[in-house]
């Protein structure tokens, strides 16, 4: 008994010794350095002598990797990708061929994985390609690369990509956010699309939900908008674009795309003539902007269009809620704009707006801002289908004044309201009007009811 | 030779292992074995009394401490840090799977010996006088050792801890009165975030193990002046049951024999501080069941040892521990669940938050601590503990059932899905 012990405790130890080798052998042999491996012999092939030859061969094998701090991520594709900054490997096979075409975005500063997607920590293919559980975002195919442009390129034009820059009109103007959440604003009935992007669904799935969206995700609330094959593409470079990832002021397109061109869009677009003029030429219900970047500050001024009210207690201006660079690019266009600029402008305005037009002006804003339009049309005509509602779509609200009075309507934009049930037995309708009380100031909800009494149209005489 | 030879007793200083004096000398001059005694009851040594649950229980600590120590050379405990050296160990550290893996499941296996080995001790009736205070620490062990696996699930920062704690620190908060607070303290605010992982990661690597130390100390000390292992049951004497005396606790009724038995041997306890000598009586029987404790408990230990060490190797070789995406706040798992050891009380709290997250536990670790205090029964005999026996039965079958329940069979929403039934969960 003894020595049968004795002699199990010596089989037991030689076993732990074995395993401790098993682990060091599997820890020693990862598919990466077969890599290596292959590319030291590619690399050897274009020596000229067997001395040149030898050294190439000794190099060790080694992990490399792009540490990028500013974008929260560190990318060893490079481990294997050996050739990607190499032009001499050009003609090289997959995975060490020449990555050509980089422009400004050098792979040292930016790594592989803000554009390629991928899980740039690991090691070996299956992983590193981010095909696998437990990782969001795999390898994005070459069709929807460029969509990756977005997650820095977040405002503006981006060369190359009209996608993007279509995709997020779309969004913005066919009431999205009417149910789904981006960035903290918009509603809850869909869900938050923040970080879409990283969400480990495929560009494929997102098509075809654009195009249908019951046909892929069964019983979807979401009404068939009924996009065109490039409309559902522009949305989904959009989508795949979304990423609450913070990337740093490098990496940001803040210091190359504000320019007065974009600023001067934007100027029109927001309707700043009604109230400001440039050099005595617009509106005089604001100050005018001439010279406006003398008096003061850059902060200052960004400030004033963040937070009108803050800066200048009872200012009048609204709150427009503009994106940085957004606000860079209206700064950079009021120091440049000149008199000639507003009357330019103002000929496709014929006329300045009385404060009535002003307040339907930005309820109609609203109202497509904050995306009532998803359901209610952009016309207000309604119709998106919600089944077991009374009526089986979402009403028209042209003739909401026959049946409710001013503030009632405003008490339904604060409160909600659940769609009456045709058949109760069925399940409740998909879609349901919100509560905004949280969302929307007083003021806005006041307007957007203006901008829907505006456009009543009138009751037949014969009532 | 001579000098080597002299470097060598000066390391040792015992006689040659060949002799009795050198066996015992190998024992208590050394600081680590002397909490052996020198010579141990052969009966005890027998693998199916104990099954060497305590000895496995304690190597899982040890190979927890070292691979613990190791990885935490290679740990940030703050997000997302964290999560990226989880992954780290996975990619580039050499063996670091391996090191993780063997953590992991040292961690899980410590859990369930803890168990085995309370089970044990109690259907052997081993709590029973003058042990019955060596269980209460035994009981601080088990909840010591739930502290650490619990405290560690955070760590690694990926959903699957995320959630776990978040669910696992919500049944705590059920706790009327001072629940709240507790959770509150323990994660440094209202919901699992930075302060939280940084106080999980102290609560882990200096807190608890440190006391768990301690209190394994006490608890191992505490063995010994007990007199060892209780006697296994199949030896036990009728007629002697009651007047079993012990070095160290001398019951009051206990006789001070010392001129009786002829054959009898008399060892005695001397410079004990109440001026009594202590004095343990040992049969001339007992004594020809006696061996010493070197080769015959320590190969025997070494043996359990290896087999601990390999069985947890073969395992992280095969077997990778998990890792999940990075902790997400806003996105919750359906279902979110605890760690599966506290799955028994999540599938109580689901049917009563109550009850499962109140009154269950901590009847439990009453009634734990209580035992030995409540079971006045001096037999250790089964046949005289039926209904005891049978109660512990029902509570150890009631937890493995509910915690089965809980992992296995309970999908989305908490409803009861049958693991082999797959249930497609996350898109809307």
């Amino acid at each position: 008994m003894e020595r049968r012990l004795q002699q199990l405790f010596f089989v037991l130890s030689l076993v732990a010794l074995a395993l401790i080798l098993a682990a060091a052998w599997q820890a020693n042999s990862p598919s990466w350095k077969t890599y290596q491996k292959q590319f030291l012999q590619l690399e050897a092939q274009g020596e000229p002598n067997a001395v040149a030859k030898a050294a190439v061969l000794a190099t060790p094998p080694q992990i490399h990797q792009t540490l990028l701090p500013g974008l929260q991520r560190v990318d060893r594709c490079t481990t294997c990708h050996l050739g990607a900054d190499d032009p001499t490997m050009k003609d090289a096979p997959e995975p060490f061929r020449y990555h050509a075409g980089l422009g400004p975005h050098i792979a040292s500063r930016f790594g592989c994985t803000i554009c390629h997607g991928g899980q740039g920590l690991a090691t070996d293919k299956e992983d590193a390609h981010g095909n696998v559980e437990f990782w969001q975002t795999p390898l994005l195919s070459k069709e929807y690369i460029r969509a990756s442009c977005g997650r820095c390129h977040k405002e503006g034009d981006v060369p190359d990509v009209p996608e993007l820059a279509e995709g997020r009109h779309l969004f913005e103007t066919q009431g999205c956010r009417g149910c789904h959440k981006l960035n903290g604003v918009g509603g809850s009935i869909g869900p938050d699309l923040t970080e879409e992007g990283a969400n480990h669904r495929s560009p494929d799935w997102l098509e075809r939900h654009f195009l249908a969206p019951n046909a892929v995700s069964a019983g979807s609330a979401m009404p068939n908008f009924h996009f065109t094959r490039e409309q559902a593409r522009d949305l989904t470079y959009y989508m795949l674009s979304l990423t609450s990832e913070e990337m740093g002021t490098f990496f940001s397109s803040m210091r190359s795309i504000p320019g007065p061109a974009y600023g001067r869009q934007l100027f029109v677009e927001k309707n700043c003539v009604s109230c400001h003029a440039v050099g005595g030429v617009g509106a005089k219900t604001g100050p005018d902007l001439e010279g406006v970047t003398k008096r003061h500050s850059m902060e200052w001024l960004d400030e004033q269009l963040v937070n009108p009210e803050l800066v200048y207690p009872g200012s009048a201006m609204p709150e427009y809620d503009l994106e940085t660079n957004a606000r860079k690019a209206l700064v950079a266009f009021m120091a440049v704009a000149t008199s000639d600029d507003l009357k330019s402008i103002l000929s496709g305005k014929p006329r300045a707006q009385s404060p009535e037009e002003i307040a339907i002006e930005a309820g109609k804003q609203d109202f497509s801002r904050f995306g009532c339009v998803g359901c209610h049309g952009t016309e207000l005509q309604g119709g998106v289908a919600n089944p077991n509602a009374q009526g089986g779509e979402v009403p028209s609200l042209l003739h909401v004044s026959d049946d409710y009075t001013k503030d009632e309507v405003i008490a339904i934009i604060r409160n909600g309201r659940v769609p009456p049930i045709d058949n109760p037995a069925g399940p409740p309708p998909p879609l349901y009007m919100p509560s905004w009380k949280h969302l929307l100031s007083d003021e806005d909800i006041n307007r957007i009811a203006d901008y829907l009494w505006s456009k009543q149209q009138l009751k037949k005489d014969s009532w | 030779m001579n000098l080597i030879r002299e470097i060598w007793q000066s390391i040792v200083r015992r006689d040659p292992l060949s002799t009795d004096k050198g066996k015992s000398e190998l024992v208590f001059l050394n600081v680590w074995l002397h909490i052996h005694p020198a010579k141990v009851k052969k009966e005890n040594l027998k693998f199916n009394h104990s099954f060497y649950l305590g000895f496995i229980t304690f190597f899982l600590f040890l190979i927890l401490l070292t691979t613990g120590i190791a990885l935490m050379c290679y740990y940030r405990p703050y997000p997302p840090q964290a999560y990226q050296d989880m992954k780290d160990l996975q990619f580039v550290v050499f063996m670091g799977p391996f090191l993780r893996n063997m953590h992991r499941w040292a961690a899980h296996g410590m859990v369930v010996c803890v168990f085995l080995h309370m089970c044990r001790v109690f259907y052997t009736g081993s709590y029973k006088k003058p042990r019955q205070f060596n269980w209460v620490i035994g009981v601080v062990l088990l909840l010591l050792t739930l502290g650490l696996s619990f405290t560690g699930y955070l760590l690694p920062w990926d959903q699957l801890a995320y959630w776990a704690i978040t669910v696992g620190t919500n049944i705590g908060s059920y706790a009327p009165f001072i629940g709240g607070q507790v959770r509150e303290i323990l994660l440094g605010g209202h919901t699992v975030g930075e302060a939280a992982l940084l106080r999980f990661y102290v609560l882990h690597v200096a807190v608890l193990p440190a006391a768990i130390i301690l209190f394994t100390i006490v608890h191992f000390w505490r063995v010994r002046k007990d007199g060892g292992l209780s006697r296994p049951v199949w030896k036990l004497k009728p007629e002697k049951t009651e007047a079993l005396v012990t070095i160290g606790a001398p019951a009051e009724t206990a006789p001070l024999n010392i001129a009786a038995a002829s054959k009898d041997k008399t060892y005695g306890l001397m410079e004990v501080v109440t001026g009594k000598p202590i004095f343990e009586t040992v049969t001339a029987e007992e004594e020809a069941d006696t061996v010493f404790s070197y080769p015959y408990a320590f190969v025997r230990e070494a043996v359990v040892l290896m087999a601990t060490v390999t069985t947890i190797m073969t395992m992280s070789i095969f077997m990778n521990a998990p890792l999940e995406e990075l902790a997400n706040p806003a996105k919750t798992p359906n279902p979110a669940k605890a760690p599966w050891y506290f799955l028994g009380l999540q599938e109580l709290v689901s049917h009563s938050a109550l009850l499962g997250g109140v009154v269950a536990p901590t009847l439990m670790v009453l009634a734990l601590i209580a035992i030995p205090y409540l079971d006045r029964n001096p037999s250790r005999r089964p046949a005289d503990r039926k209904l005891i026996l049978w109660l512990f039965t029902f509570f150890v079958v009631a937890n493995l059932v509910l915690i089965v329940v809980g992992t296995f069979f309970r999908g989305p929403g908490w409803a009861l899905v049958p693991p082999w039934v797959h249930v497609i969960s996350g898109a809307e």
